[in-house]
Order: C-alpha cells, then structure tokens, then sequence
C-alpha cells in the first residue's frame, strides 16, 4: 500500500521533469509573459512619476512661451487677474521659502530631541506610548490642521499675540539658557585654584544667571508688547507646519539613530562617557547623514503642504518688511495654486491658467531634487554603516 | 569639567530631550482637546424650541400635540415683546420727526436681531430661506444673539497707536426713557421661556442630508463621498500596490532596473499633493476627459496615485517580514514560486498588507488638494454608487475648508464644521488605530 504510493508519486514527478520539449517552451513562454506582466505592473509607479512630469511640463511650457521667465522669477507684482496681467511671483517664491523655513526652525530641534529620546533615553515601555502619538500627529488630515489653524488659533494669536509669543519664548529659552549657564560657570570655574573653584563657580553662575534673566526679561516685555494685525500670518503657518512635519522628521532621524549600532555606544559608555556625551560626540556624528536626510524629508512635506498655509497664512502676494517679519501674512505657491484655479480654469488656455503649471513645475522639480538627495544620502549611510 | 557637573548636564540634556517629547504630546493634545469638545456640540446640544418646529415642518420628526403645546407656551413668554415694539412704533409716529430720525436707525437693528432671534413674527409672511422662517435653533447660538442685542459693540479709536479697542454698551440705554427701554430687560429675564432649550441627542447628524447650505440638517453627502473616494483609491491602489511589492520583495534583484523603480517610487511619495491635483486636472479631466468635468472617478484615481508608495513599502515591508522558513518549507514541498507566493507568503504578510492598506485608506479620506480640481464640490446630492463614475461629490476633507472659509455666514455654522472635523479625525484616527493594533497582534506573533 505505502509503497505504491511511493511509486505513483515517484512516477508523478518524473513525468514532471521529463517533459516534452513542446510542454517545456510553452511553459517557459508563460512564464516569460508573467513575468513582463508583473514588470509592467510593478512599473506603474515609473509610469506615473513620467506621466505627471510629462502633463505639468506641457502645460507649463505655454506660460514661459507667453510671458518668459524673466518677470515671474524676479518680479514681485503679482496681478493674474487684472486687465494687462502681470505675473511677477518672487513674493510667493519668497513667502514659500519663510514658511518653509520657520517649520524647520520649530520642526527640528524639537524632532531631533525626540527621536534621540526616543532612540535612547526613553525606556521601551514609554516608547510604546510615544509612538502611537506621533504616529496620530502623522495621521490627522491637514485640512484638519489648517482648520485649527484658522479657526482656534489665529483668534488666539491676534487677541493675545505678545503674551503667547513671549510665553512660548520662555518655555524654550528659560531652560537653554539654565544648561547655558551650568557650563559655562564649570567652564570659567575649572580655570581658578582648588581652594577658590567653588566661589569662582557661584559667583560665575550668579552673575550670568542675572544677566539671563534681564535678558529674558526684556525680551519677553519686548515680545509682549507686540501687536499682531493679522491671526492668519507667517508665524501661525510655520508653527502648524512644524508640528506636521515633526512626525517625518522623527521617525526617519530616529531610523538613522537605531542603525548606529550598540557597539559605539557601548565603545563609549566603556571609556566613561555619560549619554549625552555618548550622543553627541559619538551616536549624532554617525548618524548624521541619516538625520540630514530627515531634515530634507520634512522640508519637502512643508514646502509641498498645502492645506494649512492656504487657511493659515494670510494669503498676501508681498515680501513682509522686514523680511524675516514673520507676523506678516505672506502667500505660498501651493496655496497660490489651489486658490487661483478656481478661477483660472474657466479660461483654460490662459496664461493665467499656465502660470499655476509653472509653479507646480517648481515645486516638482524641487520635491525631485531633494528626494534624490535623501535617497542618496539615505543609501551612502545605509552602506556606510553596513 | 568636573563629575559632577557633567552628571548634571546630562540631566538636563535629558529633561530638555523629555521637553520636546512632552511638548509634541502637548501639541496633539492641544490640536483634539476643542475639535472633540466642539466637535461633539454637533451632536450633543440644547435645541430651542425653533429647532423641534423645524424638525417636524421640515423632516417630519417628533409630535405635533407636544410642539404646539409648547409653541403657544412659548408664544405666551414671546408676546411682551411684540406688544412693547408695537408700543415703540406707535410712540415713533406720535413722535414727532425729530425723535423718529433719532430712533430709526437704532430701533430697526432691534427689530432685526429680535427676527434672527425668534424667527418672523407670527402671521408674518414666510420668507423663502428656510433659515429665515425659524429663529435661532440652538441654544448657544440664541445666547450669542441674546447678547448682541443686550449690547452694542463700539470701537474706541482714541489711541491712534493700537486697534480699536472693542467696548460694549448696554443697548437699553440708547433707548432710555422710551417705551422700549424695558424689553431688553424682559428679554434677558424670560430668555428661557421664549426659547425653552432642550438637551438633545442629534445622533442622525451623520445620515441626515443636509438643506440650505448647511445651516440645518447632517453630514451624510460629505460622508458618502469621502467613503467613495477613499475606497475608489484603494481599488486601484491596492492591487498594483500589492503585485509592485511582489515583484520587488520576490523577483527583482538588485538590478539597475529595480533602484530605478525604487528611486521613482520614493520620488513619487515626494511629490506635493496639488501637483497631484494639478495633474489629476491636467490628464485625467482635461485629456482622458474620463467624464464630463469633475467626477469621483477622477478623484480616485489621483488619490490611488498619492497613496500608491505607501502601499507599495508597507505591504514590500510586510511581505519580507514573513520569515524565510515559510517560504523554504513551501519549496521543499514542490510547490512553485509562484504557488509559494500565492498560498504561503500572501496569507502570511495579509495582516501587514491589511494594515497598509487601512492607513492609506485613512491618508486618502483626508486628503484634500488633489481633489479640489478633480472630485470635490461644495454642495451635492448623496450620490448612487453608479453615479461616482461621472459627478462630483462633497467630501469631508474639501467641505471643512469649504465652510470654514467660503461659506456665506461661516460663523453661524461652526458646530457644522467641527462636527466635520470631529468626524473626519475619528474616522481617520480609528482607522489607525485598527491598524495599530493588528500591527501589535502581528509583532506578537513574530516574536513569540
């Protein structure tokens, strides 16, 4: 019994393997149609990427036609819909950089710090809980964002704007400058005689320690006593887009800091290095790239966002004054875009319909250049590190 | 430096670290504390009695007896106030013109705030908005009217170097001496007798349709069309996401080809949302023509296009979490690769796979730029699932912006909005959450 199954599946597969040279090309030939069916398929994401350069560059392609590049890249009169038209987008170029880079400011000192707590500091259970938070921050639609953003916090910054801005100057500076002042009476003190360090060291402290306060002090009053005109500004946008783009900063930064592995920080604890020595001189140096292309990766999602600073950021096509005058509104090209069509695309042909593609060019062709950026990046460091 | 202050500086790097984390968490918190706490007085909220006449004249809810029980109740309380600007009117006339154009201008904003309060008079003609036939439906919103017309804003300009300062004057003194002065006061008093509010439970905010733009009924057409968008996307998304993740984790190598594909599938994941949009227009509207304008269709697909690299990496990701054991076990038994494929490894990544795609799902129901050209528009019908293939549809995400910032009288109808909100946000954050859990499930599994 047993054995005549043997024999029957035995017999089985060697018809299997012998098969006739007809069966064999047919099922080679099957198999080579899978397979390019599969590639064809797996494509699809090439294909796309072509076709959505291929379509904003034919329809942007009328506009330089049109108008040339020359008044769209350094002009700053921006008039589509007036009788002769005027295109001159540098203030959107400009209010896209600001936005841009006041994410940056809130978005990564604050994602840095989180990713090296969570990498190394924060215990696993925490880690547990942290996590799901960020991942919420990630997942809340930005319509969402901007709508807060509007709605619950524009009043809020044009009804209490100074108090908020010092307050929120304080709670990030109160505690820099405490660290600051630690080291640099340890700094001064370690350059005076054993007997004399201690009061060398307080009196450093004390005095620094006034001097912070005053300065402090004075800015908060200073903070405080500002005006602001407009809720929906520069300032509103950058902080909203900085909490959105936390959530890819921190994790790609935090991938980078897991794939340094234990070894250096064990290297380090080893030669009596405290944490935050072993971060900064060892675990940060190394995963620097990484953290780098994090950086890259969240300058991308606030520049490309659009929700948020059309609701948030006034709207306004002019260059602040000062320019680094974040309390005034101030226009991005994405809200430009989502804003114009409305109007534009009855009057589909138009310059004013092309100079929209013109823009989304821009923004395509810089989202392309840093992502390869990061990719390369992202690859050198994975090599790297093995 | 010493020890001890190089523990110390630790420390501190430690709190400072613990800061941000504390600070993001904030953050969040900050970001659902008013969306679930106004969010919720979408459905949660004291209806006045102008609301239980608008539900049973309108949609037909609730009992006749009971209501005209209480619209002659709060008839009753209402009248004072009639008699007392009918009182007024007649002083006008004797008046003189001299106090008639003292008056005028004052006493016919009276008249208006009180027809917003408590809706046009009774035996007056119905007007043609069905907002204008009711008077405030909500409590909150009566209170917000109750106090414009307790108190007129001025603003004092005096300082030339701020803004005007906002004052309130009591508007009773504007009228003093007059036969008017005391009906702010009864107003203020019997407040509750002419609106008798009622704590209601207005759960069919979901499913109702909503009627004259948004100022009564539900969210049902957003929530409809949202569902279709999103679920459009996966339908596209999903099975190319899945066969592309196949081919990456299964056949290709380490080809030039394949970190072609790798690097445009990152790119594409880079790509800003209203260039999708922009594109979305631009190949699918303007040259596919897939329908007459706008359509579900439309927005579908572009959204299928945002979320494609997430669904490709997460389910890649899944597909090579599936332990190699698996798939030698399946080869060893005769089974061909792509046999392996089908009855081993897929069934073994499908809670990864499943977990891809119920984020992304969440991501497309929230996205809005890319379908403020192809799919969305401010007004609709529920739409049959037929229809999604040639019209537009509102949707949640493109709705929220809508109202909030382009609606006729957006502060009437913010309960609306952050009813949207508050929809929108627990719709994606369940759907993430689900995700999370079953990603939890399966690292337990993995581990143990």
């Amino acid at each position: 019994m047993n054995d005549r199954i043997i024999e029957h599946t035995d017999s089985d597969i060697r018809s299997r393997l012998l098969m006739s040279r007809g069966a064999q090309r047919h099922r080679r030939a099957g198999a080579l149609a899978g397979k390019t069916v599969l590639i064809t398929i797996a494509s699809s994401s090439l294909i796309a990427l072509l076709f959505i350069f291929y379509f904003i560059i034919k329809d942007a392609v009328p506009f330089f036609r049109l108008e040339g590049f020359k008044e769209f890249f350094t002009s700053t009169r921006w008039y589509p819909s007036s009788g002769e038209p005027e295109f001159g987008a540098l203030a959107i170029f400009v209010g896209s950089a600001m936005v841009t880079i006041g994410a940056i400011l809130v978005a990564v000192p604050m994602g840095v710090l989180a990713s090296l707590c969570l990498s190394d500091i924060l215990p696993f259970s925490m880690r547990q809980i942290v996590k799901p938070v960020i991942e919420m921050l990630a997942a809340v639609p930005s319509v969402v964002y901007g709508f807060f953003a509007l709605v619950i916090f524009a009043p809020l910054l044009q009804e209490k704007g100074g108090g908020l801005l010092s307050a929120g100057a304080l709670i990030i500076l109160v505690p820099l400058s405490i660290i600051g002042i630690v080291v640099a009476s340890d700094l001064v003190g370690a350059r005076f005689r054993e007997s004399s360090r201690k009061t060398a060291r307080i009196v450093t402290a004390a005095a620094l320690g006034l001097a912070a306060a005053l300065g402090l002090y004075n800015l908060s009053q200073w903070l405080g006593g500002l005006t602001v005109d407009s809720g929906t500004n520069a300032l509103n946008a950058s902080v909203i887009l900085g909490i959105m783009a936390l959530p890819t900063i921190v994790s790609v930064s935090e991938d980078a800091l897991n794939s340094v592995g234990r070894e250096m920080r064990e290297g380090s604890y080893a030669l009596g290095a405290t944490r935050s020595e072993t971060l900064l001189r060892v675990v940060i140096p190394a995963a620097k790239s990484g953290m780098f292309a994090a950086v890259i990766l969240g300058v991308m999602r606030a520049i490309g966002e659009t929700m948020v600073v059309w609701m948030a950021s006034g709207n306004a096509a002019r260059i602040p004054h000062p320019i680094f005058n974040y309390l005034e509104p101030i226009r991005t090209l994405t809200a430009t875009i989502a804003g114009d069509m409305g109007e534009a695309d009855h009057v589909t042909g138009s310059a004013r319909y092309h100079v929209l593609f013109a823009m989304a060019l821009c923004l395509l062709v810089f989202a392309f250049i840093s992502n390869l950026v990061s990719e390369m990046i992202l690859r050198r460091s994975r090599k790297r590190l093995g | 430096m010493e020890l001890r202050t190089r523990k110390m500086l630790d420390k501190s790097f430690t709190a400072v670290g613990l800061l941000a984390i504390v600070l993001m968490a904030a953050s969040l918190l900050v970001l659902l504390q008013p969306i679930v706490w106004r969010g919720a007085g979408a459905f949660i909220f004291r209806e006045t009695v102008e609301n239980r006449r608008m539900k049973l004249e309108v949609l037909g809810r609730g009992s006749r007896e009971r209501l005209s029980l209480e619209v002659t109740q709060a008839e009753a309380a209402r009248k004072p106030v009639y008699d007392m600007l009918d009182a007024f009117e007649a002083e006008m006339e004797e008046g003189g013109p001299e106090f008639r154009k003292r008056y005028r201008g004052d006493y016919k904003e009276v008249l208006e705030l009180v027809t917003e309060l408590l809706g046009p008079r009774p035996g007056a003609a119905e007007p043609v908005l069905i907002r204008d036939r009711y008077g405030q439906t909500r409590w909150d919103r009566a209170e917000v009217k109750l106090h414009r017309i307790l108190f007129v804003e001025e603003y004092d300009y005096s300082d030339p170097d701020r803004m005007g300062v906002k004052i309130e004057k009591p508007r009773a003194a504007l009228f003093e001496s007059t036969s008017l002065e005391p009906l702010f006061g009864y107003i203020e008093h019997n407040f509750k007798q002419m609106m008798l509010p009622k704590l209601t439970f207005y759960w069919r905010f979901l499913f109702d349709d909503s009627f004259d733009a948004h100022f009564f009924g539900g969210i049902w057409p957003e929530m409809l069309g949202t569902f279709y968008l999103a679920f459009g996307a996966m339908l596209f998304a999903v099975p190319l996401g899945i066969i592309t993740a196949i081919y990456l984790s299964e056949y290709a190598g380490t080809g030039r080809f394949v970190s072609l594909l790798r690097t445009c599938i990152s790119s594409l994941a880079g790509v800003p949302s209203i260039v999708f949009g922009l594109f979305g227009l631009a190949f699918f509207i303007n040259t596919m023509k897939i329908a007459n304008g706008k359509s579900v269709l439309a927005g579908s697909l572009t959204l299928a296009l945002l979320v494609l690299p997430t669904v490709i990496r997460a389910s890649e990701e899944a597909i090579l979490a599936v332990p190699r054991t698996y798939k030698e076990a399946a080869m060893s038994l005769g089974a061909g690769k792509w046999r392996t494929i089908i009855s081993v490894i897929l069934p073994a990544a499908l809670p990864g796979v499943l977990t891809s795609i119920i984020i992304s799902m969440g991501r497309a129901a929230g996205e809005t730029a890319p379908i403020i050209f192809t799919a969305a528009v401010s007004v609709g019908r529920p739409l049959a699932f037929w229809q999604t293939l040639s019209q537009p549809s509102p949707a949640l995400s493109w709705n929220i912006y809508n109202l909030a910032t382009e609606h006729e009288a957006v502060d009437e109808i913010r309960h609306v909005q952050y009813g949207m909100v508050l929809t929108l946000v627990t719709m994606v954050l369940l759907l993430n959450l689900t995700a999370i859990i079953i990603r939890a499930r399966i690292s337990r599994r993995l581990r143990g």
